[in-house]
């Protein structure tokens, strides 16, 4: 039966090119459309770290005194000071932790024959690679003791191994970041996300860095910041050291706690640090306030979506919407004019219900057709987003589930479009047309 | 007259397809004006004027690795280079490049830190005597800095610069009274004398709430990672940006040169998500519009496929073509009032909605009107081709039976 309702609205199609084009192209430039903006924003929203983003953690502090304010929603600072961020990196909680933060060096090999370069780089403790499953192609992080004893190595992406080491196993190997020397422990593979979620202070759809060293390292290098450095009360930083020990906060901080114990565990000590940190004389307030967000509610907080996006969303839908009034206009017209046929065919005994469930395949195969055409369209719009906007490199694309959303949502729109029209064309009374024929 | 009454009750006949026109119509209006007066929006920001001449402008941006030089002894020999070089106008150092969205910004106060006091979020820029004219910007009061006001440095409250040249925004926005020239503010805690007044000169930010109380501080803190700021002759901004690494690797090599970039060029990767914004939209409401006419194009062409038997009587009956042509402008006419009146409503509440949840200004009600004037006069276009070939029908098909 419903192989035989396919064959009778291929042959309806085929009666009305036209006005069947006109249908199969409303659907398409309206799922097209939507396709486009639901799919960059489908990219900005994605969870980056779909196994484990409930069980990593970014804490924040208020280490405001009271009647000073923040511009963030929830009145807290985004990043944490120097100091904080060593203090809870030195709690004594066995689970893995790291403060991070970006800064950037010249990266050459002390030779002439290679060009030094600028390349950005994270500083971050040796955790900061089992927290976000950084997979190595060689070596691994650096040791707990060169940590400790402040060793001068790093990490490098396979994108700088390629360059500068062509491919080879690099560990082992000597780098110069600035005027200093780095024994390479490991190479990662490049890094690819869609919103750089462990860090959206320099732009969430930035690229990562290619390059990681010890944070320690930080202190001795008196290595700044290229991420925001912001300060709540008047402090004069002469140097590193006044740095050091501000309020400003320019480090950021993940944490990985994978049960509800231990994420107590966690906030109960960031509790007590900030009692015990009150007593001797900072974080004067009222009352002492801590976030602990997961990587998802952290982007949330952090608005990673751009207001534009959910602005454009809602309208390319209300768009799908008059593209719809209008095939169900065009519906009406046509099956109105089959009534006489439709007449006859309940004459002859086809239940109103059959006529139906036609009707409604027949609305489908447009559907359809209009969704895999609006699939065409919209990969269209988001290649003409990409070409003039190289920041929606990676966002402006459609993924698996956008594939399959695309002749769903087709469907769904030309359904909503063929339930009137079909439901008026089965109620018609064969008698009145058996009549004028 | 107009055959008003006997027209309403035909649609009250065949309701489904006026409703649906009603719909589409009131729909189109909402997203339109919504869409056009975020258009609009985001045409008036990027036409604005920075203060800057963009095209004259280029910055280029320094990282010293080499420990065997003074950073600010070696950017006064990189200046000086710089300036000798012909096709330039002059250059300066600075901390933050303008129209970038990168730069620092601190709130000046009339009173130090602990008294109460007006205070306003100031990007600024370090540069020295050079600045306004690497700049490219003319001052309306006051003078420059003199050579001797530049403060070279670390240390900015305790011992830094004296002075700061102000934008006339900054000024009405601390002395709405007008006389800030001469007047001290604090910046970081410390006192500065306004010894100049500049016009337009927009911040690192020019699309943000801070983007035009600007202020030139003569100071210069070196870092290793340090900006520089070019402006040449217009014609010859490509041949000197592209020597400047040589030139400046030239002087001193144990460094890199990056972001050799036009300020024009600049600004564009800036602005580059509100210019794609603003295609999108104009994109969907040029789309939203086509698909519109062509919905009230095909629906009057049903309806009067429907009516060709009607039509043929009044014809037969004696009505002229013009009064079948006025039929169907006026049962369009009415329509679409309806739908525009509906679509304005659901405009305004549209515009609303989006304020409360967005940073989008309310609705201006002139591009709700301006809107409705446009979809109107597109749905009469619509209609008068199918409405003139409904008039040459002929009178015989009445006699006819189907």
């Amino acid at each position: 039966m419903f192989l035989h309702y396919i064959d009778l609205s291929w042959r309806s199609i085929k009666r009305t090119p036209v006005i069947s084009f006109l249908m199969v192209f409303a659907i398409a430039i309206g799922i097209g459309l939507t396709m486009t903006s639901l799919s960059v924003y489908h990219m900005m929203s994605m969870d980056p770290i779909p196994h484990k983003s409930g069980a990593i953690f970014y804490p924040q502090l208020n280490i405001m005194d009271d009647g000073s304010e923040w511009h963030s929603s929830d009145n807290l600072p985004y990043q944490l000071t120097y100091q904080d961020a060593v203090n809870l990196y030195n709690a004594d909680i066995p689970v893995p932790k790291s403060p991070s933060f970006r800064s950037g060096f010249s990266v050459h090999l002390n030779s002439p024959d290679v060009k030094p370069t600028m390349e950005p780089a994270r500083l971050v403790n040796r955790e900061f690679f089992t927290i976000f499953d950084r997979p190595f192609i060689y070596g691994a992080p650096w040791s707990l003791n060169s940590q400790d004893t402040h060793e001068y190595v790093a990490v490098i992406s396979e994108k700088i191994n390629n360059r500068l080491f062509a491919g080879e196993n690099s560990v082992g190997q000597h780098i110069y970041l600035d005027n200093n020397s780095y024994r390479i422990v490991g190479v990662t593979a490049n890094w690819k996300h869609h919103v750089k979620y462990y860090d959206v202070n320099n732009g969430a759809f930035n690229s990562s860095e290619q390059l990681y060293i010890p944070f320690g390292i930080g202190a001795l290098e008196e290595i700044t910041t290229w991420g925001n450095l912001n300060g709540w009360k008047h402090e004069a930083l002469k140097n590193y050291q006044d740095l050091m020990h501000s309020e400003h906060v320019w480090v950021q901080f993940w944490v990985q706690l994978n049960s509800e114990d231990e994420k107590q565990q966690f906030t109960n000590f960031l509790m007590s640090y900030m009692e015990d940190q009150r007593e001797k004389g900072r974080f004067n307030r009222q009352t002492l306030e801590y976030k602990l967000r997961n990587v998802t509610e952290w982007l949330e907080y952090n608005n990673v979506v751009s207001e534009d996006n959910r602005i454009l969303v809602g309208l390319s839908f209300m768009f799908l919407l008059v593209c719809v009034s209008n095939i169900l206009g065009l519906l009406l017209a046509k099956f109105l004019k089959r009534a006489p046929e439709v007449g006859v065919r309940r004459a002859l005994g086809a239940s109103k219900r059959h006529i139906f469930a036609q009707h409604i395949v027949e609305v489908s195969v447009i559907g359809l057709a209009g969704g895999l055409l609006g699939i065409v369209i919209a990969q269209i719009g988001l290649w003409g987003i990409r070409v003039t906007n190289s920041y929606y490199d990676a966002l402006a694309t459609m993924d698996v589930s956008m594939l399959l959303a695309a002749p769903i949502i087709a469907l769904v729109a030309s359904f909503l479009a063929g339930l009137y029209p079909a439901w008026l064309v089965c109620r018609t009374q064969p008698a009145i047309y058996l009549k004028s024929q | 007259m107009l055959d008003i009454k006997p027209i309403f009750n035909a649609i009250r006949r065949s309701k489904i397809g006026a409703v649906l026109l009603l719909l589409q119509i009131a729909l189109t209006m909402a997203i339109v004006s919504n869409a056009a007066f975020m258009i609009n929006d985001h045409v008036s920001y990027l036409r604005e004027d920075t203060g800057f001449p963009e095209k004259e402008i280029f910055s280029l941006s320094v990282m010293t690795f080499g420990k065997d030089r003074s950073l600010s002894q070696q950017a006064e020999l990189d200046e000086t280079m710089i300036r000798s070089l012909p096709g330039v106008i002059d250059a300066s150092l600075t901390q933050a490049i303008p129209l970038s969205g990168g730069g620092s910004s601190s709130s000046v106060r009339l009173k130090p830190s602990p008294e109460k006091s007006k205070s306003i979020s100031v990007p600024y820029y370090y540069m020295d005597e050079h600045g306004l004219n690497t700049f490219g910007i003319k001052l309306l009061e006051g003078r420059n800095f003199r050579p001797e006001e530049i403060i070279v440095g670390n240390d900015f409250t305790g011992n830094g610069p004296n002075t700061v040249i102000v934008s006339q925004a900054l000024a009405d926005a601390l002395f709405p009274d007008g006389g800030a020239l001469g007047e001290t503010v604090y910046l970081k805690n410390r006192p500065l004398e306004i010894i100049g007044i500049v016009g337009t000169m927009k911040s690192p930010w020019p699309n943000g709430m801070r983007d035009k109380t600007t202020a030139i501080v003569p100071f210069m803190d070196v870092q290793n990672y340090q900006h520089i700021l070019v402006r040449t002759d217009k014609t010859e901004r490509a041949n000197i940006m592209a020597n400047i690494e040589q030139n400046m690797l030239d002087v001193y090599d144990k460094r890199v040169i990056i972001n050799v970039d036009g300020l024009d060029k600049t600004k564009e990767n800036y602005d580059s998500t509100d210019v794609l914004m603003m295609r999108m939209l104009i994109v969907l409401v040029v789309i939203l519009l086509l698909v519109t006419a062509l919905g009230i194009f095909g629906l009057t062409q049903f309806n009067i496929s429907k009516r060709t038997k009607q039509i043929g009587t009044r014809r037969a009956l004696g009505a002229r073509k013009s009064a079948i042509v006025r039929y169907f402008l006026v049962e369009n006419t009415m329509v679409c009032i309806a739908g525009l009146l509906i679509g304005g409503i659901a405009a305004v509440v549209l515009g609303d909605v989006m304020m409360k949840s967005y940073s989008i200004s309310s609705l201006e009600p002139e591009f709700i009107l301006g809107t409705a004037v446009f979809i109107f006069v597109m749905s009469i276009v619509a209609v008068i081709f199918p409405a003139m070939r409904a008039a040459n029908i002929s009178p015989s098909i009445a006699t006819r039976s189907i």
